[in-house]
This record gives structure tokens, C-alpha cells and sequence, in this order.
């Protein structure tokens, strides 16, 4: 039911993840974060098993930190990512695997942005874009269509608006909110979410304008 | 969907405990292949003569093609069981349509009347793969392929049976000329069908136990149907 | 559906003279949906040997990495190149070890030995049972179709270039008549002296 999407553009990599915490039929929370600052220039946006994602998420970003400790520098993205592959993988095997699936996004400062997508079996693959969950039908199309190599960081958050707008518009669960993230050169940033309320209101302004009678 | 035939869910008093109860499977797969081309003023379709079940071979000379009208074969595989239910059947309603309508059926019209046949039995489905041969009002070849409920589709060449899977493609590449770059693109012959033809069925005798013995090519033209066999692996 | 087909995909490869060709196809989907279409499923594993993996996509890159790790382990202890007829098996012991809870992926190799540069292809099923045929071997969810097509395309003594116009077409319109497979594709053409690679553009539905 829930929903994460990723956008790789040329010198950043932005995170969108749904805030919904539901149990069963019932929305306890429509306001719950789902990306995770792992590192200084990496995050990880998350769904699956609600208990799986926070325990998986923070076993991983404690093990960057313990690497960072150890080593005295930061594990890279791409590392990170492998990383995380192969714990989810020998997971996999083991009696107790992780249900989750992410988008790990990161910048690395010689090798640039970064974005990986990872699923429950610990399928992974580095992505120019890409979305995962029920959204991810409604989503694949519209990135397909407006994703080119040159994006910038406002065109990418425009194409994430488009996205969260069809999914509220055809996804029969309601997922009000979207937070979303970007990360550079300077490292983590939230951007403001993406929200049915703001887009319901820049439509109707937009309709009111060209004198469009809604419907 | 069977769950009417199951004797153990609706007959309790059949249950007798320590009995060994079998299921009754109506289908089995017989297997054999057909391939059918088709082009200007001819129609060729071939099909292999091995009529099996599961390991044994029941026989190296069954034909699996018939002829219906001087114009039209069809090719059945599958559960041959209902491959001779359905050729009876449709002889039948041809005759039936000869006596009503004082002509033979044309191509087109037994390739729309098997569709209707097999749908008839939308919910306990003929287990065949079917592919339609013949010439067209115009004597141009049609062939004319079904899945098995009789969903029918008109082309120009078709792969079907055990072994179309591994020589559809072929038939893509050799009679279609799909992914070649060539400036122009040289109408089939008769003698470069039933060439095409041959090879195929020689490769997939090759790897499909289900095709092999021999193959009967059924040339179809204005002057008749002429058939020609060729002998294939038979182990 | 199979776990097999997860991911889709495949790899084909076959022997000249003197040469060998493996070929792939470049999708990677999850299901019927394509995730991307720059997924290799073939990978250089020493300087004239080739290891193509399909199936599960989680169990193509584990395997790979763990047989990355066995191989250098063995090069470092024996001091000399592995010979892709130790390599074959190598893997297919590697697989054996998990006969009752196996990868799910379909090995293909295909290389020249680096003394003698005897041409050699192998596959294996996912518990590791090897198959060294003279001609040709085929892995993925069109399997069916890479056999038909290789069977009446494929002859001995194959050219380099010859070789490479039939691996090709074979590939190409095997994958075309099935939906998770294609999106592109990678020939690579193993001859004494030199490798060649070449992409292929192919139709992208």
C-alpha cells in the first residue's frame, strides 16, 4: 500500500516516501517519516513490515557509524548500498528475514549521486529513477516520461508533484502526505512534503485561472 | 472446475478407507507440432507423425493433419482424444452446411465455424492447439491459428504444438524477416516454404521429444493438396 | 509463477572455431514490470572467460560475488590462472552445497582455456549438474525459444564473425517472443587474441 519514488538528476539524488502508518484497515498516522538520514550524505527511504523497516534501517545506520568510528571515514554510497544488499540477502536465508524495500540515495563526492534500488529478496540495481510500492503503477509512466539527464533539483520536485497527484488521484488507498528529500554536495536536506491539500489547491488556482470549471 | 467429476468429495460412500483412489483426469497431452505458411497462391502445412504420452510412444505414423475441403487442412495436436471429437464434429457441420447452402465451405468460413466450435466449450475447453491452412476466395494462402477455447487469429505463418514455442521465432526470423536490415524483403516460394518448413521441424526433433518420426507436409494450391513426407529422428 | 522467472532474462552461448560467443539481454524487471534495462547478466571473470548468470537477480549477484571471492582464493593459493573447465567445477560444486535450499540462477560459461585456447561452453542447472556440449547452451526464461533457434542457425566451425551474426540473431529473436526478456542486448566474441564486444539495439516492447 505504501509508496516510495527516487529521482537520480545530475549533481543530486532526491527521496519521496508516503507517511502513512497503517495496521490492518485502520491509518493509526498520516504524518510518519519514512526516510531515514543513514549517514551524512546518505538516506534511505523505506517500506515494508512497519517493525522490519525501523529495526533494519537503524541496524544499518548503527553499522555505518560503527565503520565511520573504526575507520575513521564514512563508508560510499555504492558500499553502503552493497552493504545493506548483503545483510538483507543472508537475512533472506536465515529464519528471520527483513520485509523491506528501499531506496537508498547518497552522494558521493568523486563518484557524484547515487541511487539504488533495493526489494525484500535483496534485488538490487543502481537506477536514474525509479518507484517502488502500489504507487509505483502509477508512478513508472510519469518518470519515464519527464526524466531527462539534465534535471534540476525544482524540475525533479515537480515531477514527484506529478506523481503524488496521480497516485491520490488513482490509488485507492489514501496517502495524503509525502515527505520528500534531496541530497548533495552539502549533504541531507527535507524539502517541504508534498501534500493533497497544497495540490488540490495549486489545481484549483490553476483551473481558476483558465476560468476551468472543476469536475 | 472438475469438481463435479471428483467421485471422493461428492460420493462419501466411495471413500472406503485403505483404498487407493485415482483421480480422473479428463485431458493428457499426446504432443506433436505444426507449422503452417502461407503466401501467394499457396498455403503449406506440416505436421510431424508422433502420437506419444509421457515417456512411450504410441505410434510413428499418426498424421495430424486433415483435409476438410480441396482448399483448406487443418492441424491439430494436443489431447488427440479431443483432436478426433473436434475433426468429427466439424466434419459434420460442414456436411451439414454443404446440405443447407448447396456449396463447400470457403477458408474463411471454417476458420470462423472452429472458433465457434471451441468456444462452445468455453468451460470444459478441447485440449488442442489448432492451426487453419488454406486459400482465400482470391487462391491466396491464409493461415488462420486458435488458442483453445477459440480465440482465432489470421496470419501468415504460425508455429503450434509441443514444439512451437522453440520454432516460432525461427519462423519470425526466416519467413517474417524480423530483425534482419535487409533493403528489400523477397517474397516466400512454395519450394522456400516447404524448405523452411522441413528444417524447422528437422531442429525441433532435435530437442522436443514430443516431435519427431516423420513429417507430413500438405502442399495446398488451385490444383489440390499434395502431401510429402519426410522422415525426422526416432529416438 | 516461478521464482526462476522472478527477474527475467537470458544468456546464450556457443562455440566456433577457435572462438566463442555468449550473448545476453538486458533487461532486469521485477515480474511483468520493467525496473530498468541496463541490467548485464554476463560478466568477465578472468581475461578470457565469461560467466553468465540468470534467474533471481539477488541470487545472480551473491552468486557472483562468493565465486569472485573462491576463485581469487584459489589463484592465490595455486599461483596460476584458473582454467574455465576448473571454474565450471568450481561453480558447480559451489551450487551442490546448497542442494536442498538452492540459488535460484541458471549458470552459463563460456571461455577459451588460456594455454591451450581450447574453446569451451557449459551450463548447469540451479543445483549445479554440468553440461559440456560441443555446440551450443542456452539459460533463461526463453530457453525454449534459444533452442529452437540455435538448433537451425548454429553449424560447426563457425567464423568469428559468422558466429556473432548467429548468436545474434538467435538471441534476438528468441527474446522477441517473450515479454521479460530483451530490452537490448550484449554479444561478447572470445577469440585467441582478442575480445570483442558489441551491443545490440533491439525492439524495446
Amino acid at each position: 500500500m505504501e509508496t516510495v519514488i527516487g529521482i537520480r538528476g545530475p549533481d543530486f539524488v532526491m527521496l519521496a516516501a508516503d507517511c502513512v502508518q497503517a495496521s490492518s484497515i485502520v491509518v493509526m498516522k498520516s504524518d510518519h517519516n519514512k526516510i531515514h538520514k543513514i549517514a551524512d550524505k546518505i538516506a534511505m527511504a523505506t517500506i515494508g513490515d512497519a517493525g522490519d523497516s525501523n529495526q533494519f534501517t537503524e541496524f544499518i545506520s548503527k553499522n555505518l557509524a560503527l565503520y565511520k568510528m573504526r575507520n575513521g571515514y564514512e563508508l560510499s554510497p555504492k558500499a553502503a548500498a552493497h552493504f545493506t544488499r548483503r545483510n538483507l540477502a543472508d537475512y533472506l536465508r536465515s529464519r528471520t528475514p527483513y520485509q523491506v524495500n528501499m531506496f537508498l540515495g547518497g552522494f558521493d563526492d568523486k563518484e557524484g549521486p547515487e541511487l539504488h534500488f533495493i526489494d525484500y529478496l535483496a534485488n538490487a540495481k543502481s537506477l536514474p529513477f525509479g518507484a517502488q510500492g502500489y504507487g509505483g503503477y502509477f508512478s513508472a509512466s510519469i518518470l519515464d516520461r519527464y526524466y531527462h539527464d539534465k534535471l534540476t533539483e525544482a524540475e525533479s520536485y515537480e515531477i514527484l508533484k506529478k506523481c503524488v497527484a496521480e497516485i491520490q488521484k488513482r490509488l485507492i488507498v489514501n496517502l495524503k502526505n509525502f515527505n520528500v528529500v534531496v541530497i548533495d554536495k552539502n549533504g541531507i536536506k527535507n524539502l517541504e512534503p508534498i501534500t493533497s491539500v497544497k495540490l488540490d489547491a495549486a489545481i484549483a488556482a490553476a483551473q481558476g485561472a483558465q476560468g476551468v470549471r472543476a469536475h | 472446475m472438475f469438481q463435479q467429476m471428483n467421485i471422493q468429495q461428492n460420493f462419501p460412500e466411495y471413500n472406503i478407507p485403505g483404498k487407493q483412489h485415482h483421480d480422473f483426469s479428463p485431458y493428457e497431452s499426446n504432443g506433436g507440432s505444426i507449422v503452417a505458411i502461407a503466401g501467394k497462391g499457396y498455403a503449406i502445412i506440416a505436421a510431424d507423425t508422433r502420437l506419444s504420452s509421457g515417456y512411450s510412444i504410441h505410434t510413428r505414423k499418426q498424421k495430424k493433419t486433415f483435409k476438410l475441403t480441396d482448399t483448406t487442412v487443418l492441424g491439430s495436436t494436443g489431447c488427440w482424444c479431443d483432436t478426433l471429437s473436434l475433426t468429427s464434429l466439424l466434419a459434420y457441420r460442414m456436411q451439414s452446411y454443404v446440405h443447407t447452402h448447396q456449396k463447400t465451405m470457403s477458408t474463411n468460413a471454417i476458420a470462423q465455424l472452429i472458433s465457434v466450435m471451441m468456444y462452445n466449450k468455453r468451460f470444459f475447453p478441447y485440449y488442442v492447439s489448432n492451426v487453419l491452412a488454406g486459400l482465400d476466395e482470391e487462391g491466396n494462402g491464409v493461415v488462420y491459428s486458435y488458442d483453445p477455447i477459440g480465440h482465432c487469429e489470421k496470419t501468415t505463418y504460425r508455429a503450434g504444438g509441443t514444439a512451437g514455442a522453440l520454432l516460432q521465432p525461427v519462423l519470425d526470423n526466416q519467413i517474417g524477416y524480423k530483425n534482419q536490415n535487409l533493403a528489400e524483403k523477397p517474397e516466400i516460394t512454395k519450394e522456400k516454404a516447404i524448405s523452411i518448413a522441413t528444417d524447422t521441424f528437422i531442429s525441433a526433433s532435435e530437442r522436443d521429444i514430443y516431435t519427431g518420426d516423420s513429417v507430413v507436409i500438405c502442399i495446398i494450391t488451385k490444383d489440390g493438396i499434395e502431401e510429402k513426407t519426410v522422415q525426422l529422428r526416432k529416438d | 509463477m516461478s521464482i526462476l522467472a522472478y527477474n527475467g532474462g537470458c544468456v546464450v552461448a556457443m562455440r566456433g572455431k577457435d572462438c566463442v560467443a555468449i550473448a545476453t539481454d538486458h533487461r532486469f524487471g521485477v515480474q511483468a514490470q520493467t525496473i530498468d534495462t541496463d541490467f548485464e547478466k554476463v560478466h568477465q571473470v578472468a581475461p578470457k572467460m565469461f560467466l553468465g548468470l540468470v534467474g533471481l537477480q539477488t541470487d545472480i549477484l551473491t552468486v557472483r560475488e562468493r565465486l569472485a571471492f573462491r576463485k581469487k582464493l584459489y589463484e592465490i593459493r595455486e599461483n596460476r590462472e584458473m582454467t574455465p573447465k576448473v571454474f565450471s567445477s568450481m561453480l558447480s560444486n559451489f551450487l551442490y552445497e546448497r542442494r536442498f535450499g538452492p540459488y535460484f540462477i541458471e549458470p552459463v560459461i563460456a571461455g577459451l582455456d588460456p594455454k591451450t585456447s581450447e574453446p569451451f561452453i557449459c551450463n548447469m542447472d540451479l543445483i549445479g549438474c554440468p553440461n559440456v556440449p560441443d555446440d551450443f547452451v542456452v539459460a533463461g526464461t526463453c530457453g525454449e525459444q534459444l533452442y529452437g533457434m540455435c538448433e537451425t542457425l548454429w553449424k560447426p566451425d563457425l567464423e568469428p564473425d559468422q558466429l556473432f551474426e548467429v548468436i545474434s540473431q538467435s538471441m534476438i529473436n528468441a527474446f522477441d517472443r517473450d515479454a521479460i526478456s530483451g530490452w537490448g542486448a550484449s554479444v561478447y566474441i572470445i577469440e585467441k587474441d582478442k575480445i570483442t564486444v558489441k551491443k545490440l539495439k533491439t525492439r524495446m516492447d
